[in-house]
């Protein structure tokens, strides 16, 4: 699986990515660190405990770090769940936390994918 | 270019970047890493510490908004208020775009924004952009205050030969002009401090003093041989004389093109009012009061000073204390009575004032660097940030060498940094936000005594700002004693502000320990562990000093027959009979009362009470008399004496509860005895006061071990 194919999985622009940061290793690179990334973790311990400030904050930096790599559709829920979450608690927020687990699920699954084929 | 801007461009720059995602500092850091070297932080905590410890020597932040306790906009405010977003340049990392954000976080000081996602060339643009953009203005700066201290000394010059020229066809020195504008300056500071009714600011004492050089300008249009006549002035010299405050005003009021000029405004003011007189009587206008201009007035005032003081042709000069006695006194015209409360107020400075002036006319050149400073508000100038970066360097340096604990408080941010030392030591971070309201804090250092020190810190003074405090403090889990040594931090407002503290706690515990072991050791009889007679007597002090009118009694007893203990079954019996009464007289007195084993077999008891003695004196002779150890059978005789008979006198009431034991024992044993002087007063005393007091009372002793 190429880098390319990993960010086509995930629905993800790799084009885009590639353009910013001016490398292919640099891309590889963060992706790969995004694996150990604890934001996703955070948020999901504190959408349990509806400690929702926390919850946003966790969402808000899935946001930012899934803009910088370009996995567009893990960014565009984590972008809609912390909106969501911005001023606390939302009735919509549970179905976007929904909508995020399954692109994080995705996107995770996508980079697994390309780290074994890969052999790192 | 200074040497110092030289080394500032060939160091490699510093940046810090403040995000909590590890995943966008590192490709931050990755992007600038190559030019850069890069300090990061994961939330606004850590990032003012990275600050407070840096300093400027940080050239750029990148910080992110959202970020969990202290966020961007928080480090933001704190950076305004400690004044480092004027020397640090801020580029804000968001993907928040709603334009209040940017707004607020421009008005906080803010320089960029970096929008997520980033790109890597428009991160290194604004980088490279905002760092050279604060360079130069830097170096601008500099060179913009290099300019004007140049630019106001070529002035202050020209002025200086233009009043010259005037003082030379006068016959007289330089000196005149330079102790005019020494004189005006202090009487200005004098009079600012003193009341505000004047609206001058520190520019206008600037302005003031050196157009004062120019009070005598019109003095070159008047004829020398008036001028420099020797003797007195007939009506009509004098009436010529006089023009010379008109005449100067007008050559100063023809200038073309500068009339707006405070400076002109100013000495022109002041060369046609400084013979006005504030009762109406002066010239050449009459003006009276505070019609006249106070730049005027205080020209004046030091025009008349300096003239008593310097001689000339027809009279000596006079000394500085007469002058001001003249003034004051009313021999010299009349003078706004605030004026006169400056001149007394700083009389004990003008010879001292005339006499700098004497060797400078560099005074006025401290005026323009102080204004320079103080335009700037805090933003010192590069040379020093450079000394404070090398002084934080070394600062550093020693706090990661030396072996105590250091710490730096700051009230706002409330927050504390510790040496890396201390931090391990107290088991603590090295930045702790809100102290006071953290436990792990709390858990070391108890918060009464956190309060007190902070406390002290508040009530010191900018003179007098150190504090210490030993205390205790929890290390592993053990309360440890430890000395803390704190000076407090003032801001250098006008009046100063506390800002914070720095200080340091040094490990005393060892120390400490011994000297309350010896103090113990000192204080106690060692084989009963009762007080000894010295400390016993301190402890009495004591009590009656704190307490003079209570009621008090002293009660002395000794074992009868101990020597036949001691005779009978050996010194070793003889000891554990003295323990054992040490602890039933221990037992038998409350926790207030004193008591005390002051030699061989005697003890001592000091007691409070209210209304009758005898049933407590009573009390404690039952509990202590009467039983046995072992085979030994236990009586005692026991002298009791009142301050209420005899007085608060140590040595009086000792005296007379010896008395009264001994009275007791002439005739019988085993009962106690009330002190009374009418039978008692010539009595002999059994006992010595205190050992080392003497021992010429010891014949009697005949029991005493």
């Amino acid at each position: 699986m190429t880098l390319q194919e990993c960010y086509a999985a995930m629905g993800g622009d790799f084009e885009e990515v590639k353009s910013r940061l001016r490398s292919e290793r640099l891309v590889e690179k963060f992706a790969l660190k995004f694996l150990a990334d604890p934001s996703y973790d955070t948020l999901t311990a504190t959408m349990a405990s509806q400690d929702y400030e926390e919850a946003f904050r966790a969402a808000h930096t899935i946001k930012g770090v899934a803009q910088n790599l370009s996995f567009t559709a893990l960014y565009q829920s984590a972008s809609a769940l912390s909106e969501a979450l911005r001023g606390g608690f939302t009735p919509e927020a549970p179905a976007l936390a929904a909508r995020l687990d399954a692109d994080y699920a995705k996107t995770v699954a996508a980079i697994r994918a390309y780290q074994e084929g890969c052999g790192k | 270019m200074s040497a110092t801007s030289i080394q500032d461009e060939l160091r490699r720059k510093q940046i810090l970047i403040a995000d909590d995602s590890e995943i966008n500092r590192s490709m931050l850091a990755d992007m600038l890493g190559e030019e850069y070297d890069i300090l990061e932080a994961e939330d606004g905590v850590r990032a003012l510490a990275i600050l407070q410890k840096y300093g400027t020597e940080i050239d750029l932040v990148l910080l992110d908004i959202v970020m969990p306790h202290v966020n961007g906009f928080d480090v933001l405010s704190a950076m305004k208020k400690n004044g480092w977003i004027e020397d640090i340049p801020v580029i804000m990392i968001t993907s928040e775009t709603a334009s209040a954000h940017v707004e607020r976080a421009y008005n906080l000081g803010c320089t960029d924004f970096i929008n997520r996602p980033f790109d890597e060339r428009v991160v290194h643009r604004r980088v490279v952009n905002t760092i050279l953009l604060y360079a130069k203005q830097k170096k601008l700066q500099g060179l913009i205050a290099e300019q004007i201290i140049e630019k106001e000394r070529q002035s202050t010059l020209m002025i200086d030969i233009l009043s010259h020229i005037v003082e030379f066809r006068n016959g007289e020195s330089g000196q005149h002009v330079r102790n005019i504008r020494a004189l005006t300056d202090l009487f200005l500071n004098s009079l600012i401090a003193m009341t505000d009714r004047y609206p001058l600011t520190r520019s206008d004492v600037g302005l003031i003093s050196t157009a004062s050089a120019l009070h005598d300008i019109g003095k070159i249009a008047i004829p020398s041989e008036i001028l420099n006549k020797p003797g007195r002035l007939t009506d009509e010299e004098f009436q010529v004389m006089k023009t010379h405050s008109m005449v100067g005003w007008q050559m100063i009021a023809d200038l073309p093109g500068f009339q707006d000029e405070p400076l002109v405004k100013i000495a022109r003011d002041i060369c046609r009012w400084h013979h006005e007189r504030y009762d109406g009587r002066g010239y050449p206008d009459g003006l009276k009061g505070d019609e006249i201009p106070i730049s005027a007035q205080i020209v004046a005032l030091a025009d008349v000073y300096d003239a008593l003081t310097s001689q000339r042709v027809y009279k000596p000069a006079f000394s500085h204390e007469k002058a001001v006695e003249m003034i004051l006194g009313g021999e010299c015209g009349t003078f706004n009575p605030l004026l006169m409360k400056c001149l007394s107020d700083v009389a004990g400075q003008l010879k001292d004032t005339l006499h700098s002036a004497e060797h400078s006319s560099q005074l006025e050149m401290r005026n323009v660097v102080s204004e320079l400073h103080r335009h700037e508000e805090m933003s010192a100038s590069e040379r020093t940030l450079h000394l404070l970066e090398h002084e934080r360097m070394k600062f550093n340096f020693f706090a990661d060498m030396s072996q105590e604990i250091q710490f730096e408080y700051t009230l706002s941010p409330s927050m504390v940094s510790l040496n890396a030392f201390g931090a391990n030591r107290l088991g603590l971070e090295e930045t702790i936000l809100d102290p006071l309201n953290n436990e792990k804090v709390l858990s070391t250092l108890a918060e009464a005594h956190i309060q007190l020190l902070a406390n002290a810190l508040r009530a010191s003074t900018p003179a007098h700002p150190v504090v210490r405090r030993d205390c205790r403090i929890i290390i592993n889990g053990e309360p440890r004693w430890s000395r803390i040594i704190a000076r407090a931090t003032w801001s250098a407002d006008d009046p100063p502000q506390y800002t914070g503290a720095i200080g340091k706690a040094t490990d005393i515990h060892e120390s400490r320990m011994q000297l309350e072991a010896l103090k113990q050791e000192a204080s106690h009889d060692r084989l009963t562990g009762l007080l000894n007679h010295a400390a016993a007597k301190e402890q009495i002090l004591e009590r009656i000093g704190e307490n003079p009118t209570a009621d008090f009694a002293m009660v002395i007893f000794d074992l009868d027959h101990f020597k036949s203990a001691n005779d009978t079954y050996g010194h070793m019996f003889g000891d554990e009979v003295l323990k054992f009464i040490a602890d039933k007289l221990r037992e038998s007195i409350r926790e207030r009362d004193i008591a005390a084993r002051i030699g061989g077999d005697e003890f001592l008891a000091f007691l409070e009470y209210h209304g009758d003695l005898e049933p407590i004196v009573k009390r404690i002779f039952t509990s202590l008399t009467g039983g046995k150890y072992e085979n030994f059978p236990i009586s005692i005789s026991m002298g009791v004496a009142r301050i209420e008979m005899v007085g608060a006198d140590y040595d009086d009431l000792f005296h007379a509860a010896d008395k009264a034991l001994y009275t007791l024992k002439r005739s019988t044993r085993g009962n106690y005895r009330f002190y009374d002087p009418a039978t008692m007063q010539d009595m002999l005393s059994v006992i010595s006061p205190i050992e080392s007091e003497g021992t010429e009372e010891t014949e009697e002793k005949g029991e005493t071990k």
